[in-house]
């Protein structure tokens, strides 16, 4: 895939804020990568690489060493985005992604986005700025979820239980 | 299926349509407290007797607890926990401010003097003497268990707690206790027909035909008050046999006849019939008053009277009950029908704390208006839910111990 194409499908999921020049600072910036299907793009616990585009093909996210063995969480088709959170920090990878197919990468490392980042590109502060949207979004997603699971209980609260049993007698049942 | 798993049935039956939780259910069906104590004393030929005594109190959300008290040998704490909660339900159908218990000892009266049944009566309240009284739990009379009896735990109780006579109910009318108590249960079984007969249209007892199985307490006073109202009871048994006379049975002398003979069997102005056959008498009603289980999968479906009076406690099995209800045969319920006893227990228990005595007249009334008002309530429910007269009795049970257990705070 020449660079312009590669372009093009970063300019769509990576940043529509970005003009084509900015987009093709980045691309340049970025190291072309294929795997084998079956092969790992990288393990979990490995120290992050940096953000990964998904070019071509279709990967697993997987979780190992649960009660399970190993735990399928998600498939990721291209186009798309993995890794992304090694551009802010160290942390290693939380999760293992094998290649489902023959896959091709374009992969930013965090050293070519700290140089981007200290020459000052416009292009690689547009990208820090949606990664901070990205990062918003799923925490607000998290806050939904949580809320949800607080006021899931397997059983309803003895509490809760006789409040309902009241309410029955005193509505429902008054006779 | 025993007494105390058919009351469990007709709870759950009705837990289910009120479509109650698991915890909710155990909650409400587990005793309040199960009491069993080593009653041992000395037989009048020296030797040391002993025996078992048992109290199930049930449930006193709304009032003390209130329950008979049976010598017998079957007693044991799984009945007694199912006539405990029985009680409960039965109270609460007639609206009286107690709740349920129930116990006795197990015995055969008939093996012991009236010397030895006293101790062990005595004994017996010495064991649970700080269980019981009149704030708490209120012993009656039950199975083998009289008057007398009764005299006897009022008088033991008193040595130990100063006067109380309203620490049991049952007690003769010399002693505390309650004019109209003997009649009671009779008495608001009939009221308890004459409210569904009006509400449904039917007229009165006047000229209805009637089959009442049982002479004893029960059904005896309830013949009685059919007799008396212009109903014909053509039949009536008793364990001895039984009286036919499709004319109509003439009550007074049937009752003389009875006393004398000690059976109804034999009476000369009618013809020998059996306790099997009275039961699938084409008749008006049909009143089952002595034994439980009687109407059942066996013979239920000869069973031709138009509905069915249940004076005695569980006469009808489940199963009958339910292809009564799909027949449309109306059943009102033992809950209800016999409850006339325990609500004049409460006349009674009311007279003494306040130690003040009612003429007939005012108990007659207050039964009347207590039968009346429980009917009233489990009519409205039945006819707005679409449930029979025992759901409808039990719902209408739970729904006020609930609401007195949740107010109170659990």
């Amino acid at each position: 895939m020449t660079n312009s194409e590669a372009a093009k499908i970063v300019r769509t999921i990576l940043c529509r804020g970005l003009t084509i020049q900015q987009t093709e600072q980045i691309v340049n910036a970025m190291v072309p990568t294929t795997v084998p299907a079956g092969g790992a793009v990288f393990r979990e616990e490995d120290r992050a690489q940096g953000l990964f585009v998904l070019l071509e093909g279709s990967v697993e996210v997987v979780k190992e060493g649960g009660p399970g063995g190993v735990v399928v969480i998600a498939t990721v088709e291209a186009p798309s985005v993995l890794g992304e959170m090694s551009l802010i920090t160290d942390r290693p990878h939380s999760a293992t992604v094998r290649a489902r197919t023959n896959c091709d990468f374009r992969l930013l490392t965090r050293a070519q986005f700290d140089r981007l980042l200290q020459g000052e590109s416009l292009a690689a502060y547009k990208v820090v700025a949606t990664l901070a949207d990205v990062i918003a979004w799923r925490l607000s997603r998290m806050d939904e979820k949580f809320v949800e699971l607080s006021s899931r209980g397997e059983y309803p609260q003895p509490v809760e239980e006789l409040a309902t049993f009241k309410q029955k007698l005193f509505n429902e049942w008054n006779y | 299926m025993s007494g105390f798993e058919e009351v469990n049935y007709y709870f759950r039956k009705a837990a289910r349509v009120m479509d109650l939780s698991a915890h909710v259910e155990r909650m409400l069906v587990t005793p309040f407290r199960e009491v069993k104590v080593d009653l041992s004393i000395t037989l009048d030929n020296g030797e040391l007797g002993t025996f078992i005594g048992y109290r199930v109190q049930h449930d006193n959300s709304r009032g003390p607890m209130k329950g008979g008290l049976r010598y017998h040998p079957t007693v044991d704490m799984d009945e007694a926990q199912g006539l405990a909660s029985l009680m409960t339900w039965k109270t609460a159908v007639v609206n009286l401010p107690f709740g349920g218990a129930k116990g006795g000892i197990a015995v055969d009266p008939k093996t012991l003097s009236p010397r030895e049944l006293e101790r062990l009566t005595r004994r017996f309240v010495h064991q649970i003497h700080d269980i019981i009284g009149p704030q708490r739990d209120i012993p009656a009379p039950d199975v083998n268990t009289n008057a007398q009896v009764m005299a006897w735990i009022m008088d033991e109780y008193s040595r130990m707690h100063g006067f109380s006579p309203a620490v049991v109910t049952g007690k003769p009318v010399d002693l505390f206790g309650s004019r109209g108590r003997e009649e009671a249960t009779g008495r608001g079984a009939v009221m308890a027909l004459e409210e569904y007969l009006r509400d449904a249209g039917l007229g009165e007892v006047r000229g209805k035909t009637f089959a009442v199985q049982g002479f004893g307490n029960v059904g005896s006073w309830t013949s009685r008050f059919l007799h008396e109202k212009g109903g014909k009871v053509i039949a009536v048994s008793d364990v001895g046999g039984g009286a036919l006379n499709r004319a109509g049975l003439d009550i007074t002398r049937l009752l003389e006849h009875a006393r004398t003979t000690r059976s109804v069997a034999g009476f000369p102005e009618a013809e020998a019939i059996t306790n099997e056959a009275l039961l699938l008498l084409d008749v008006d009603v049909l009143v089952p008053a002595a034994l439980g289980g009687v109407i059942n999968e066996d013979n239920v479906k000869e069973v031709r009277a138009g509905m069915v009076l249940e004076a005695a406690n569980a006469p009808t099995t489940p199963k009958a009950d339910e292809i009564l209800h799909q027949r449309g045969v109306v059943v009102l319920p033992d809950i209800f029908v016999n409850a006339g006893g325990v609500t004049v227990s409460y006349f009674e228990w009311a007279q003494n704390i306040q130690q003040f005595t009612w003429e007939e007249e005012r108990i007659t009334a207050e039964l009347a208006r207590h039968m009346r008002e429980a009917y009233a309530t489990l009519s409205r429910l039945v006819r707005e839910r679409k449930v029979s007269f025992r759901t409808a009795a039990f719902i209408v049970a739970i729904g006020r111990v609930g609401r007195a257990t949740v107010l109170r705070g659990v």
